[in-house]
Protein backbone atom coordinates (compact mmCIF):
# COMPACT_ATOMS: atom_id res chain seq x y z
CA UNK A 1 0.00 0.00 0.00
CA UNK A 2 1.11 3.32 -0.80
CA UNK A 3 0.39 7.16 0.00
CA UNK A 4 -1.50 7.33 -3.68
CA UNK A 5 -3.78 4.30 -2.52
CA UNK A 6 -5.21 6.15 0.25
CA UNK A 7 -5.22 9.73 -0.82
CA UNK A 8 -8.48 11.48 -1.58
CA UNK A 9 -8.91 14.80 -3.23
CA UNK A 10 -12.01 15.65 -0.02
CA UNK A 11 -8.70 14.60 2.10
CA UNK A 12 -6.16 17.10 0.60
CA UNK A 13 -6.44 20.72 2.24
CA UNK A 14 -4.07 23.47 -0.28
CA UNK A 15 -3.80 26.23 1.63
CA UNK A 16 -4.73 25.43 5.34
CA UNK A 17 -5.63 28.04 7.40
CA UNK A 18 -4.32 27.39 10.76
CA UNK A 19 -0.65 28.96 12.35
CA UNK A 20 0.18 27.34 14.84
CA UNK A 21 0.92 23.65 15.62
CA UNK A 22 -2.14 22.57 17.76
CA UNK A 23 -4.59 24.37 15.33
CA UNK A 24 -3.10 22.91 12.51
CA UNK A 25 -3.47 19.32 14.19
CA UNK A 26 -7.33 20.14 14.82
CA UNK A 27 -7.28 21.27 11.46
CA UNK A 28 -6.72 17.84 9.67
CA UNK A 29 -8.61 15.96 12.19
CA UNK A 30 -11.39 18.30 11.40
CA UNK A 31 -11.11 17.75 7.51
CA UNK A 32 -11.25 13.79 8.41
CA UNK A 33 -14.43 14.02 10.53
CA UNK A 34 -16.21 16.02 7.81
CA UNK A 35 -15.18 13.56 5.04
CA UNK A 36 -15.79 10.34 7.35
CA UNK A 37 -18.81 11.24 9.20
CA UNK A 38 -18.40 7.92 11.58
CA UNK A 39 -15.55 8.94 13.31
CA UNK A 40 -15.13 10.59 16.69
CA UNK A 41 -13.52 13.89 16.68
CA UNK A 42 -11.95 14.01 19.95
CA UNK A 43 -10.98 10.50 20.24
CA UNK A 44 -8.30 10.71 16.96
CA UNK A 45 -7.46 14.07 18.19
CA UNK A 46 -6.65 12.32 21.90
CA UNK A 47 -4.28 9.85 19.65
CA UNK A 48 -2.24 12.07 17.39
CA UNK A 49 -1.62 14.81 20.34
CA UNK A 50 -0.83 11.15 22.62
CA UNK A 51 1.84 10.39 20.24
CA UNK A 52 2.85 13.75 19.51
CA UNK A 53 3.43 14.02 23.25
CA UNK A 54 6.63 11.53 23.26
CA UNK A 55 8.16 13.72 20.68
CA UNK A 56 7.42 15.84 17.55
CA UNK A 57 6.36 14.61 14.26
CA UNK A 58 7.95 17.87 12.52
CA UNK A 59 10.41 15.96 10.78
CA UNK A 60 12.91 18.11 8.81
CA UNK A 61 12.82 20.34 5.36
CA UNK A 62 9.09 21.49 6.23
CA UNK A 63 8.00 18.15 6.28
CA UNK A 64 5.61 16.69 9.32
CA UNK A 65 3.81 13.60 9.45
CA UNK A 66 1.69 13.36 12.55
CA UNK A 67 0.19 10.16 13.22
CA UNK A 68 -1.31 7.43 15.44
CA UNK A 69 -2.72 4.06 15.77
CA UNK A 70 -6.13 3.97 17.24
CA UNK A 71 -9.10 2.31 17.04
CA UNK A 72 -11.41 5.00 16.36
CA UNK A 73 -10.60 4.49 12.87
CA UNK A 74 -11.31 1.18 10.62
CA UNK A 75 -8.91 2.22 8.04
CA UNK A 76 -5.53 3.78 7.27
CA UNK A 77 -6.65 7.56 6.62
CA UNK A 78 -4.45 10.01 5.63
CA UNK A 79 -4.87 13.82 5.27
CA UNK A 80 -2.79 16.09 3.15
CA UNK A 81 -2.50 20.33 4.06
CA UNK A 82 -0.10 22.64 2.88
CA UNK A 83 0.25 25.91 4.50
CA UNK A 84 1.24 29.37 2.94
CA UNK A 85 4.40 29.78 4.82
CA UNK A 86 5.83 27.56 7.01
CA UNK A 87 4.55 27.35 10.71
CA UNK A 88 6.45 26.17 13.73
CA UNK A 89 5.90 22.56 14.04
CA UNK A 90 8.83 21.75 16.22
CA UNK A 91 10.74 19.96 13.30
CA UNK A 92 13.98 18.50 14.42
CA UNK A 93 15.60 20.79 12.03
CA UNK A 94 14.63 23.67 13.96
CA UNK A 95 12.83 25.23 10.67
CA UNK A 96 9.44 25.63 9.82
CA UNK A 97 6.81 23.20 8.34
CA UNK A 98 4.94 23.63 5.65
CA UNK A 99 3.89 20.14 4.24
CA UNK A 100 1.72 18.18 6.47
CA UNK A 101 0.45 14.36 6.29
CA UNK A 102 -2.02 12.94 8.88
CA UNK A 103 -1.86 9.10 8.91
CA UNK A 104 -4.09 7.32 10.99
CA UNK A 105 -4.20 3.46 10.95
CA UNK A 106 -6.72 0.88 12.94
CA UNK A 107 -4.19 -1.67 15.85
CA UNK A 108 -4.49 -3.98 13.17
CA UNK A 109 -3.06 -2.61 9.87
CA UNK A 110 0.82 -2.08 11.04
CA UNK A 111 2.13 -3.42 7.65
CA UNK A 112 0.18 -1.46 5.59
CA UNK A 113 0.75 1.40 8.00
CA UNK A 114 4.61 1.64 7.70
CA UNK A 115 4.07 1.12 4.25
CA UNK A 116 1.86 4.74 3.66
CA UNK A 117 4.74 6.35 6.07
CA UNK A 118 7.15 4.56 3.92
CA UNK A 119 5.78 6.10 1.01
CA UNK A 120 5.50 9.64 2.40
CA UNK A 121 9.19 9.69 3.38
CA UNK A 122 10.49 8.49 -0.03
CA UNK A 123 7.62 10.86 -1.96
CA UNK A 124 8.97 14.03 0.06
CA UNK A 125 12.84 13.16 0.06
CA UNK A 126 13.26 15.26 -2.84
CA UNK A 127 13.66 19.03 -2.86
CA UNK A 128 12.25 19.31 -6.66
CA UNK A 129 9.26 17.12 -5.40
CA UNK A 130 8.65 19.49 -2.02
CA UNK A 131 9.17 22.41 -3.93
CA UNK A 132 6.17 21.75 -6.44
CA UNK A 133 3.74 20.80 -3.61
CA UNK A 134 5.19 24.57 -2.08
CA UNK A 135 4.24 26.01 -5.52
CA UNK A 136 0.30 23.65 -5.68
CA UNK A 137 -2.91 25.53 -5.85
CA UNK A 138 -5.60 23.35 -5.06
CA UNK A 139 -5.57 19.51 -4.19
CA UNK A 140 -6.02 18.78 -7.95
CA UNK A 141 -2.83 20.08 -8.15
CA UNK A 142 -1.30 17.74 -4.90
CA UNK A 143 -2.81 14.90 -6.34
CA UNK A 144 -1.22 15.42 -9.78
CA UNK A 145 2.14 15.32 -8.18
CA UNK A 146 1.69 12.52 -6.28
CA UNK A 147 0.20 10.16 -9.07
CA UNK A 148 2.35 11.86 -11.74
CA UNK B 1 6.00 -36.07 -18.65
CA UNK B 2 8.09 -34.14 -15.92
CA UNK B 3 5.99 -32.27 -13.32
CA UNK B 4 7.21 -28.49 -14.20
CA UNK B 5 7.35 -27.24 -10.87
CA UNK B 6 8.61 -29.37 -7.85
CA UNK B 7 9.64 -26.28 -5.16
CA UNK B 8 7.30 -23.67 -4.77
CA UNK B 9 7.31 -20.61 -3.13
CA UNK B 10 4.25 -18.18 -2.11
CA UNK B 11 4.64 -14.94 -0.55
CA UNK B 12 2.32 -13.72 2.51
CA UNK B 13 2.01 -9.94 3.10
CA UNK B 14 -1.22 -9.60 5.45
CA UNK B 15 -3.07 -8.95 2.74
CA UNK B 16 -6.20 -10.92 1.40
CA UNK B 17 -4.62 -10.78 -1.88
CA UNK B 18 -2.11 -12.96 -0.77
CA UNK B 19 -3.74 -15.62 1.15
CA UNK B 20 -5.81 -15.88 -2.35
CA UNK B 21 -2.30 -16.80 -3.70
CA UNK B 22 -1.55 -18.74 -0.89
CA UNK B 23 -4.66 -20.95 -1.69
CA UNK B 24 -3.80 -21.21 -5.27
CA UNK B 25 -0.91 -22.21 -4.33
CA UNK B 26 -2.11 -24.67 -2.24
CA UNK B 27 -4.42 -26.32 -5.20
CA UNK B 28 -1.62 -26.10 -7.55
CA UNK B 29 1.18 -28.01 -4.91
CA UNK B 30 -1.80 -30.50 -4.89
CA UNK B 31 -2.29 -31.22 -8.28
CA UNK B 32 1.82 -31.08 -9.04
CA UNK B 33 2.57 -33.03 -6.26
CA UNK B 34 5.01 -30.30 -5.24
CA UNK B 35 6.53 -28.64 -1.68
CA UNK B 36 5.42 -25.82 -1.07
CA UNK B 37 6.71 -22.84 1.33
CA UNK B 38 4.96 -19.38 2.52
CA UNK B 39 7.18 -16.79 3.45
CA UNK B 40 6.33 -14.01 5.40
CA UNK B 41 9.20 -11.09 5.81
CA UNK B 42 9.12 -8.51 8.08
CA UNK B 43 10.23 -5.42 6.66
CA UNK B 44 12.69 -4.21 9.04
CA UNK B 45 13.95 -2.13 6.17
CA UNK B 46 11.22 0.14 6.01
CA UNK B 47 11.02 0.12 9.81
CA UNK B 48 14.93 1.59 9.83
CA UNK B 49 13.98 4.25 6.90
CA UNK B 50 11.14 5.43 9.41
CA UNK B 51 13.14 5.47 12.69
CA UNK B 52 15.97 7.45 9.84
CA UNK B 53 13.15 9.66 8.60
CA UNK B 54 12.92 10.59 12.68
CA UNK B 55 8.87 9.54 11.77
CA UNK B 56 9.15 6.50 13.96
CA UNK B 57 10.66 6.78 17.76
CA UNK B 58 12.76 3.69 18.73
CA UNK B 59 9.91 2.86 20.58
CA UNK B 60 7.89 2.57 17.87
CA UNK B 61 10.02 0.81 16.27
CA UNK B 62 10.37 -1.53 18.36
CA UNK B 63 5.69 -1.73 19.15
CA UNK B 64 5.66 -2.16 15.38
CA UNK B 65 8.24 -4.69 14.98
CA UNK B 66 6.54 -6.90 17.70
CA UNK B 67 3.32 -6.54 15.78
CA UNK B 68 4.19 -7.27 12.45
CA UNK B 69 6.15 -10.45 13.83
CA UNK B 70 2.63 -11.62 15.40
CA UNK B 71 1.08 -11.25 11.98
CA UNK B 72 3.54 -13.05 10.66
CA UNK B 73 2.67 -15.97 13.01
CA UNK B 74 -1.05 -15.81 12.63
CA UNK B 75 -0.73 -15.48 9.01
CA UNK B 76 1.69 -18.25 8.19
CA UNK B 77 -0.47 -20.49 10.93
CA UNK B 78 -3.51 -19.76 8.74
CA UNK B 79 -2.26 -20.86 5.30
CA UNK B 80 -0.81 -23.91 7.14
CA UNK B 81 -4.47 -24.47 8.26
CA UNK B 82 -5.70 -24.21 4.51
CA UNK B 83 -2.99 -26.55 3.60
CA UNK B 84 -3.72 -29.15 6.19
CA UNK B 85 -7.43 -28.55 5.46
CA UNK B 86 -6.68 -30.22 1.77
CA UNK B 87 -3.52 -32.96 2.62
CA UNK B 88 -0.81 -29.97 1.39
CA UNK B 89 1.59 -29.76 4.34
CA UNK B 90 2.87 -25.81 4.06
CA UNK B 91 6.27 -25.46 5.32
CA UNK B 92 6.78 -21.83 7.06
CA UNK B 93 9.13 -19.66 7.14
CA UNK B 94 9.25 -16.37 9.04
CA UNK B 95 12.45 -14.08 7.65
CA UNK B 96 13.39 -10.50 8.07
CA UNK B 97 15.02 -7.82 6.03
CA UNK B 98 14.23 -6.14 2.66
CA UNK B 99 11.27 -8.03 1.32
CA UNK B 100 12.31 -8.35 -2.50
CA UNK B 101 16.05 -9.38 -1.23
CA UNK B 102 15.01 -11.81 1.45
CA UNK B 103 12.34 -13.42 -1.14
CA UNK B 104 15.19 -13.33 -3.80
CA UNK B 105 17.49 -15.00 -1.82
CA UNK B 106 15.27 -17.79 -0.45
CA UNK B 107 14.39 -18.32 -4.24
CA UNK B 108 18.15 -18.88 -5.26
CA UNK B 109 19.17 -20.98 -1.82
CA UNK B 110 16.38 -23.14 -1.87
CA UNK B 111 16.25 -23.75 -5.81
CA UNK B 112 12.36 -22.84 -5.66
CA UNK B 113 11.10 -23.07 -9.21
CA UNK B 114 7.70 -21.05 -9.14
CA UNK B 115 6.92 -18.32 -6.80
CA UNK B 116 3.26 -17.31 -6.25
CA UNK B 117 2.49 -13.90 -5.77
CA UNK B 118 -1.04 -12.24 -4.99
CA UNK B 119 -1.09 -8.25 -3.74
CA UNK B 120 -0.44 -6.64 -7.51
CA UNK B 121 -2.45 -3.78 -6.95
CA UNK B 122 -3.20 -0.79 -9.41
CA UNK B 123 0.04 1.72 -9.58
CA UNK B 124 -1.00 5.36 -9.50
CA UNK B 125 2.57 6.59 -10.43
CA UNK B 126 5.45 5.79 -11.52
CA UNK B 127 7.07 5.93 -8.09
CA UNK B 128 4.91 3.68 -7.22
CA UNK B 129 6.18 1.25 -9.73
CA UNK B 130 9.71 1.77 -8.58
CA UNK B 131 8.75 1.37 -4.80
CA UNK B 132 6.75 -1.57 -4.75
CA UNK B 133 8.26 -4.72 -3.04
CA UNK B 134 5.87 -6.91 -5.43
CA UNK B 135 6.90 -5.52 -8.51
CA UNK B 136 10.49 -6.23 -7.20
CA UNK B 137 9.75 -9.18 -6.94
CA UNK B 138 8.57 -9.79 -9.90
CA UNK B 139 11.52 -8.30 -11.95
CA UNK B 140 13.76 -9.77 -9.31
CA UNK B 141 12.74 -13.63 -9.07
CA UNK B 142 15.31 -16.05 -11.03
CA UNK B 143 12.43 -18.38 -11.44
CA UNK B 144 8.78 -18.06 -12.98
CA UNK B 145 6.43 -16.25 -10.93
CA UNK B 146 2.47 -17.09 -11.10
CA UNK B 147 0.13 -14.22 -10.26
CA UNK B 148 -2.74 -14.47 -8.77
CA UNK B 149 -5.46 -11.77 -9.65
CA UNK B 150 -8.99 -13.42 -9.68
CA UNK B 151 -9.70 -13.66 -5.68
CA UNK B 152 -13.44 -14.97 -6.21
CA UNK B 153 -12.60 -18.17 -8.90
CA UNK B 154 -9.47 -18.74 -6.57
CA UNK B 155 -11.32 -19.06 -3.54
CA UNK B 156 -14.10 -21.28 -5.46
CA UNK B 157 -11.12 -23.84 -7.10
CA UNK B 158 -10.05 -24.46 -3.38
CA UNK B 159 -13.46 -24.76 -1.98
CA UNK B 160 -13.63 -27.72 -4.60
CA UNK B 161 -10.83 -29.27 -3.69
CA UNK B 162 -12.00 -32.33 -1.26
CA UNK B 163 -11.06 -31.72 2.05
CA UNK B 164 -9.27 -34.33 4.30
CA UNK B 165 -8.99 -34.78 7.93
CA UNK B 166 -7.37 -31.21 9.62
CA UNK B 167 -4.04 -31.69 11.53
CA UNK B 168 -3.08 -29.19 13.95
CA UNK B 169 0.09 -26.47 12.61
CA UNK B 170 3.07 -26.51 14.80
CA UNK B 171 5.66 -23.19 14.61
CA UNK B 172 8.01 -24.64 13.38
CA UNK B 173 10.00 -21.29 11.44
Amino acid sequence: MTLTDVLEKDLVKVPLQATTKSAIIEELVDILVRSRHKYNRDDILAAVLAREALGSTGLSDGVAVPHAKTSAVDAIEVVMGITPTPIDFDAQDGKGSQFFFLVLAPEKESGAYIEVLVSIARATVSPVMRRLLASARSADEVLRLFID
Amino acid sequence: MIDPFKKMLVYLDGSEDSVSAAMAAIALAKRLDATLTAIYVVNTRALKDLVKARIFLDSEELEYRRDIEGDAKRYLRHVQELGAQKGVEVIPVKTSGTVHTEVRNYLQENHIDLLVLGGISEIHSRRDELLSETDRMMRTAPCPVLVVRDNDAIWEMFETLPNVKPEAAHDTY
